[in-house]
Parts: C-alpha cells; structure tokens; sequence
C-alpha cells in the first residue's frame, strides 16, 4: 500500500481518540482515548520509517511506547487516588480548577 | 502484494471499529476489555505489515498486555461494581464530532497534497542488531532520558501507592 | 574702567558660604547660638575686608579695548560652547556694590547679636545660618556675569526674605507676610525668566559681557519683539523693587526682625531690582519705550508711597513706605537714561536707610512699642540716638551737606534731562512729602510730649554703636560728595528748588506736630480723598485677595476638578474595565479538563487553516 494508506488510516485513529477525549465522562474513558491517539501516533511513525528506511522512525516509536506505558500506569494513579479522596471520578465533578 | 493490499484493509478495518468501539461503547469494561485489545492487535498488525516485527512483538507486549491489564484494574478499583452497571454517558458529542472530523479533514487535505513515494526495497539485515546498535549509538542519549522519565514515573507510582499517614 | 581681582571676588563669595554651610551642616554648631553668630560675624568681616582690598586695588584700564571683567567656568555643556556659564564679574558697578553689602551685612549681624539677645540659642543659630546664607545670595547676584546666575541667586534671595520675614513662625502675621512677599515677588520673576529665556533664544547667550558686545553692533537692536523681552525682564525688577503694584509686600514685610529690614528691605535685597537694571542697561538702552515705562512706573510709585507714610502710625511701616518711594525715585533715574544717579542714590539710601531702620530698633526696644502716637520725649532720655537718627532724617529728606541730598539732585537732574516733565513734578512733590513724614516720624518720637514710658535701662552697645557708625559714615559720604562727587548737568536753580520743597516739608511737619499749630486732623481733611484712600492702601491689598479668591482658587478648582473626574476617571475606568474583563474571561475556566482540551484542538484546527492558507 502506498503511503498515503497509513497515514490516512493513522489520521483517522487520531481523530477518533480525539472524539473520545473529548466527550466520555469518565476519566479511565478519557484516557483510553488518549491511548488510540497515541497509537495513531505510532502507526504514522512506523509507515516513515518504512518508506524512507529510516531507522530513527522506529527507535522513536520505542521511545513512544515506553513513554506511553509509563504515563497511563501514573495517569491511572492519579486517577485512583482522586478516586479514594472524591469517591468519583466523573469529569463533571472533578472541577477544583474552576475560576 | 495482493496479501498485502487485503491484510492491510482488514486490519483497517478492525482498527477502526475497535476505535470506535472504545469511544462510542457506553460499557467501559466492554471498551477497555474487548474493543481496545482490538485496536491494539490490529495495529500490531499494521507494524508487521511494515516489516518490522520487532515493533509488532513489543506492541503486544506492552500494549494490548500491559496497558489494558493496568486500565482493568483502575476499572476495578474507581467503581462500585456490586449492583450498578458500569455504564457512562458521553457529552457534548456533537461538538466533538465536529471538531475530530475537522481536524481529520484538516490532516488527510495536507496527505493528499504530496505524491505518495515509492516503496523503498526492504531493509536489508538483521532489524533488532541495527535497532539494538542505533540505541545505544546515536540515540544513546534518548535511551538514558527515557531512562531517568521510567525512574521517575515509578516514583510517581510509589508515591500513589503509599500507605496513607 | 577698572577692573578688581576675581580671586577676590571668589573670596568675597565663599565667606559667607563657608559660614552657612558650617552652621547648617553641623547642628552642633547652630544649638549654641553664640558660637554661631560669631562664625558669621567673623566671616562677613572677612568678606568686607576682602570686598575694600578688591575695589581699592582694582587697576584701572586705560589703554586698549575694554576688557571683559568677567571670570567664568562652564556649568551646563551644550555644543559649540557651555550653555550656561557661573563666575564673578568684578566691575566698577559690582564693586561698590559688593563694599555696600557686606559692610551692612556685618553690621546687621553685629546688631543682631545685641537685638535678638533674648532668643533662644538654637534660633539664634538659624537666624544666623540664613543671614549667611543671603549674603551669599546676594553676593553671588551682585557679581553674576550673566543673567541665569543672576536669576539662580535671585531666587535665592527671595528665599531667604521668605525664611527671613517668617523667622519668628510662630506668629501667624509673620508667617503670612512671608508667604505674601515669596509670592508677590514670585509674579514678578515669571516676567523674569520668561524674558531671560526669550533673550537666550534670540540670542544663544546669557552672559552679560557677550550680550553688551551683540548690543554695540547692532544685532540685538535687530530682534523683533526685543521691546517685550525687557519688558518682561523688567517685571522682575518690579516685582523685587517693589515698584507699583508689586509693591505691596514690602509694608507686611516689616514682620521680621528689625535687623532683618535694615538689611534686606532697605539695603540690599529690594535694591537688586535697581541694581538688575542698571547692569543690563546697555540692553535697556535699546529699547526706549521700556524706559519710558521704567520711569512712569517709578515716578508714580515714589508718590503713591510717599502719601501712604504720611498716615502711618507704626514707625516701621512708615520707613517701608520710604524705601519703596526711594525706589520709585531710583527707577525713575535709571528709566530717563542715567542709571549712574540711579545707582548713586542706591547707594547712599543703602547706607542711611539701614540707619533709619537700626535706629527705629533701638527706638522699639526703648519703647516696647511700634506705635509713633504712643511715643515721644525721647531725645531726652538718648541724645545721641536722637542724634544719629536725625543724621539719617536730615540724608532722607535731601539737606545738604547729606548725602541724600547730591544723590536726589542727581535723580532730579536726570529726570529732567530726559525731558520727563510731569514725571519730575511727581518726583518734587514726592521730596516735600518725604520730608514732611519723616520729620513727622521725627517730632513724634523724639520730642513733645512723653506719651509713652521709655525703659529705664540703657541701649546695648552693640545697638548703638552700630547706629553711631553708620551716622558717621552718612556724614564722611556727604563731605566727600559734597567735595569730589560727581554733579550732573542740573540747571542752576534745581539745588535750591530741591533744598526749598524740602524746607517747606520740614516745616509744615514741625507746625503740625510739634507746634500744633495747625491740627493734623484738618490736614487731613483738606486733602480728604488723598487721606482716605493712603489710609486703606488704595484698596490694592483687597484687589489681590479678590484676583487670588477667583481667579487663582477658581482655576485650581476647575483643575482638581479635571484631575478628579477626567485624568483620575481615565484611569479608573481602565481598571474597572480591566477587572469586568477579567470576571468575565473567568468564566472561561470550567475547571473541567476537558474542555481545555477543546481549546487545545480548536487551537491546533486554526493552525492547520493557516498552514493550508500560506503553503505553497
């Protein structure tokens, strides 16, 4: 497949996660979302990496991965510490920044 | 070639509905259990069909096995399982819609501007020594950092996990 | 021309600096008030000294282009030479002047010392650092070689009347008195810098020797609107000299310590108008219609003046309404074109006024009293004063051998020359009433009956010896004017006109006062108008008090007013609006993640579009 494929389909992915991020309630919901993104992000990394035989493309994507692994395991946390202060971890409630 | 062109829109395939599935599927453990994995795989998928199979390995390593089990266990752990569904709602999913289509119109009108080029011949010799001799080369640096981001992730980690005092 | 050493001249000038800035720096030094007045005493000695050596070994000039007699230093930089100069021009014209000031500063210090010998050491101490102080001012204006130092130190003259008048604060007549002549002569000095500056943009200097030189070719004749420009630094003049109407500071002034009269509003401060003219005359000689102005203006005043000593009671004011008619008298001469007799007159009125005014001193301290009505009897008890105070009467009203008389001729003569008609007609008339009220002042005080009780002890000696010697320097001036001075071209029968109103003055004073043979009462009533509006001042004081009421508080008003609700309400606008902005975009915040990061893509959507718009 040419190029274009992947990074059509990797655009699509990133939207979709987007769309997530942006309406669930919960926050594990969000951060799945924030997962597909991130994978978008990889796959767009790996076709590169492919078309142009460029090695870095795929040590980034290992970088990526690493990186992403270690935010969610922090991110879900937090999320559980939030969780045993407010007993909820809808969105909506979890709004202490509000000005 | 033509194996390609089909494992490619199959996988396309159930990377998308795996995709929607996860932010469209009022049932959480459904998304972070089913749909999700699905989307993993199937990227795993894609990589391979990018010659490169070490990615596909670490991908369903990592992802599809660390990542969702970490995800099932916050499931667990933030909501009152016993009587209640897990059920959510989305908001606002119109405005949503609009803008990630937006900004899916956006990205696809700069893809569709160039002319793909043509695939170079696949890489010769061992993928995992090359890889294995670019970390600790060229991006020696990069490794170190990623070493001290981990480190401080698990203290991150450790300091949500401290027994309350 | 002669010219003196300007190392002297530094000299004459850092005495008396030295002195106020050791008693105002050291407040050691200004608590013991004895110590400090003898620092200053010492220091006018040494500058007196130094001002006689100066003049008397000034060389003459004979041969060759005049020279500038001017020593300067560079004080503000501009390009193409300094901008503004400082130093000391040691002239024929500053010399005499310097010798006046600081032989009646030394004096008045002197004076002082006995006067104010009841005041506590600490205020004797500041009474002593500002007489210092204006010494030096007043020097500094004497010897300036251009106008912005002349202006410097002309403020700071005034500074010091004001510090000198207000002295006992304490009292509020006191303290609005200097508040009125800082201000009244503050009118006059906007005249003054306005045309000093005016001057300097025409002609790119302030220097007097510089301007003189731009006068003898022609180029300052040569400036259009050159008329107003020495109008305007005339009004300082005006507002200094007390010339009408900016004369009416000068009777309040009476306030301060008698002293402090002698020597600023008698001999010296009031006289830098006078001086001011006289020095820049060479630019005033250009331009006659402003010395047609000068000598209206000072005739008119020197009568106006005269008639309101006529109905004074208290014997200070009567004197402060003689020394601003003696400045009308001085103005008078320099504005018909013969600022030698104006300076003359200054100087011999410097030596006998300060007289008259330490003499009505030792007369106060006697009576304990102002009032001459309360008076009387006196040459009695002190003779001698009596004495010295007549030696200054007889200088006043212009008998000969007194030196008061050759330097009215003077002024007479030159009015006359200038062919100033009824200008001289004041000026006479003015002579007859100045002797009248000062033999008036005379025959209260000293003879007739005792109305009021003398004190039983005698006058200190530092009082009386001053006064002593400063009747016997009048009388050495009168022989030596009387011998060697230099006579105008008076026609023949003017000495004996002048020597006549005088006469006739004395006498009408002596029936009226000291005969009773005609009763003051229908004196007055002959002249029932004059009478009555010399009693109210002519109303002027009112005047000023209306135009400082309506005008002055009436604009401030309207300017609080703009800086409250327009400038003010400007800025307070823009914070309330800064603050309603800011309470809306608070809205903006939810708290809520989520739609951050909606703005985070809108953001993102908005980059794209313009990366869309300016790809290639």
């Amino acid at each position: 497949m040419p190029l274009p494929a992947y990074l059509i389909l990797a655009a699509l992915v990133f939207a979709i996660g987007l769309f997530g991020v942006l309406t669930r309630r919960n926050a594990v919901g969000i951060l799945l979302g924030i997962e597909l993104m991130l994978n978008a992000v990889n796959i767009n990394l790996v076709a590169f990496a492919r078309f142009r035989a460029d090695i870095g493309g795929l040590i980034f994507t290992m970088l990526t991965i690493a990186i992403t692994v270690a935010e969610v395991a922090v991110g879900l946390a937090i999320v559980i510490a939030i969780f045993r202060v407010r007993r909820t971890i809808e969105a909506d409630h979890l709004d202490l920044l509000r000005g | 070639m033509i194996a390609e062109t089909v494992g490619f829109w199959v996988m396309a395939v159930v990377l998308v509905g795996g995709s929607l599935g996860v932010v469209l599927t009022p049932n959480l453990f459904h998304a972070a259990v089913l749909y999700l994995p699905a989307a993993l795989v199937a990227t795993g998928a894609i990589f391979w069909l990018l010659e490169s199979p070490f990615l596909f390995g670490v991908q369903l390593l990592l992802y599809a096995g660390g990542v969702v089990t970490v995800v099932v266990f916050a499931i667990m752990l933030t909501e009152r399982l016993v009587g209640a569904s897990i059920r959510q709602g989305s908001r606002f999913v119109f405005n949503g819609a609009v803008l990630a289509a937006a900004l899916f119109v956006g990205v696809v009108g700069f893809i569709v501007q160039r002319a793909a080029p043509p695939a170079p011949p696949a890489p010769a010799g061992e993928q995992m020594v090359a890889l294995g001799r670019a970390l600790v080369g060229p991006f020696g640096a990069a490794l170190q950092l990623l070493a001290v981001l981990l480190v401080a992730a698990l203290l991150g980690a450790l300091y949500f996990a401290r027994a309350e005092d | 021309m002669r010219i003196g050493s300007p190392a002297l001249g530094l000299l004459v000038l850092a005495l008396p600096a030295a002195s106020f800035l050791l008693i105002g720096v050291i407040p050691a030094l200004r608590r013991a008030g004895r110590v400090a007045a003898v620092v200053s005493v010492a220091a006018m000695g040494g500058a007196l000294a130094a001002a006689v050596v100066m003049w008397q070994g000034a060389r003459p000039i004979l041969e060759g282009p005049p020279r500038n007699p001017s020593a300067t230093w560079s004080w503000i930089p501009g390009d193409g030479g300094p901008m503004a100069t400082v130093g000391v021009m040691v002239d024929e014209l500053a010399m005499p002047m310097c010798v006046l000031v600081t032989f009646i500063s030394f004096l008045v210090q002197v004076y002082s010392y006995a006067y104010l010998h009841d005041e506590p050491p600490p205020s004797l101490g500041r009474y002593y650092a500002y007489q210092s102080l204006f010494a030096f001012s007043m020097l500094g204006l004497v010897l300036a070689p251009g106008f912005l130092q002349m202006f410097v130190f002309w403020e700071l003259v005034g500074v010091c009347s004001y510090l000198l008048i207000g002295f006992w604060y304490n009292k509020p007549s006191a303290a609005r008195a200097a508040v009125k002549a800082f201000w009244i002569t503050k009118l006059g000095d906007l005249g003054f810098v306005a045309g000093i500056v005016m001057l300097w943009a025409a002609t790119g200097t302030f220097d007097f020797w510089t301007l003189f030189g731009l006068a003898d070719t022609g180029v300052l004749a040569a400036i259009p609107g050159l008329s107003m420009i020495m109008f305007l630094i005339y009004l300082g003049a005006v507002g200094k000299s007390a010339q009408f109407p900016l004369h009416v500071w000068l009777p309040d002034a009476m306030e301060g310590p008698t002293p402090v009269s002698a020597l600023i509003h008698a001999a010296t401060m009031v006289t830098a108008g006078v001086y001011m003219v006289a020095r820049a005359f060479p630019l005033f000689a250009l331009t006659p219609d402003v010395l047609s102005v000068i000598a209206w203006v000072g005739a008119f005043t020197a009568l106006l003046a005269a008639t309101m000593a006529c109905v004074e009671s208290d014997i200070k004011r009567v004197l402060a309404y003689s020394t601003v008619s003696q400045l009308g008298y001085m103005m008078a001469a320099a504005g018909a074109g013969d600022h030698h007799a104006s300076v003359g007159h200054l100087l011999t009125h410097g030596v006998f006024k300060a007289l008259l005014f330490l003499g009505a001193g030792v007369i106060i301290h006697v009576f304990h009293t102002n009032d001459m009505f309360r008076m009387g009897g006196l040459f009695a008890r002190l003779p001698w004063t009596g004495v010295a105070f007549l030696v200054g009467t007889l200088a006043l009203a212009g008998i000969p051998p007194f030196p008061g008389f050759f330097s009215k001729e003077g002024i007479l003569a030159a009015v006359l020359n200038g062919g100033f008609r009824v200008a001289f007609v004041m000026l006479a008339l003015t002579s007859l009433l100045t002797a009248f009220y000062m033999f008036r002042a005379v025959f209260l005080v000293f003879f007739g009956r005792a109305h009021g009780h003398a004190e039983a002890h005698g006058v200190p000696l530092a009082m009386d010896g001053v006064c002593r010697l400063l009747a016997g320097v009048t009388v050495v001036h009168g022989v030596v004017l009387t011998f060697g001075g230099h006579h105008g071209e008076a026609p023949a029968w003017l000495p004996w006109a002048s020597m006549l109103l005088a006469g006739t003055g004395i006498a009408l004073a002596w029936a009226t006062y000291q005969r009773e043979a005609i009763a003051p009462s229908r004196l007055s009533a002959a002249l029932a108008p004059i009478d009555y509006l010399a009693r109210r001042r002519y109303g002027l004081d009112g005047v000023y008090a209306g135009l400082y009421r309506i005008v002055l508080l009436g604009v401030s008003r309207a300017i609080g007013w703009v800086d409250r609700y327009l400038v003010d309400g400007v800025l307070n606008v823009l914070s309330a609006s800064a603050l309603r902005a800011g309470d809306g975009l608070r809205h903006l915040q939810t708290g809520q993640a989520q739609d951050y990061v909606y703005g985070v893509a809108v953001g993102v959507l908005l980059l794209l579009v313009w990366a869309h718009l300016t790809a290639p």
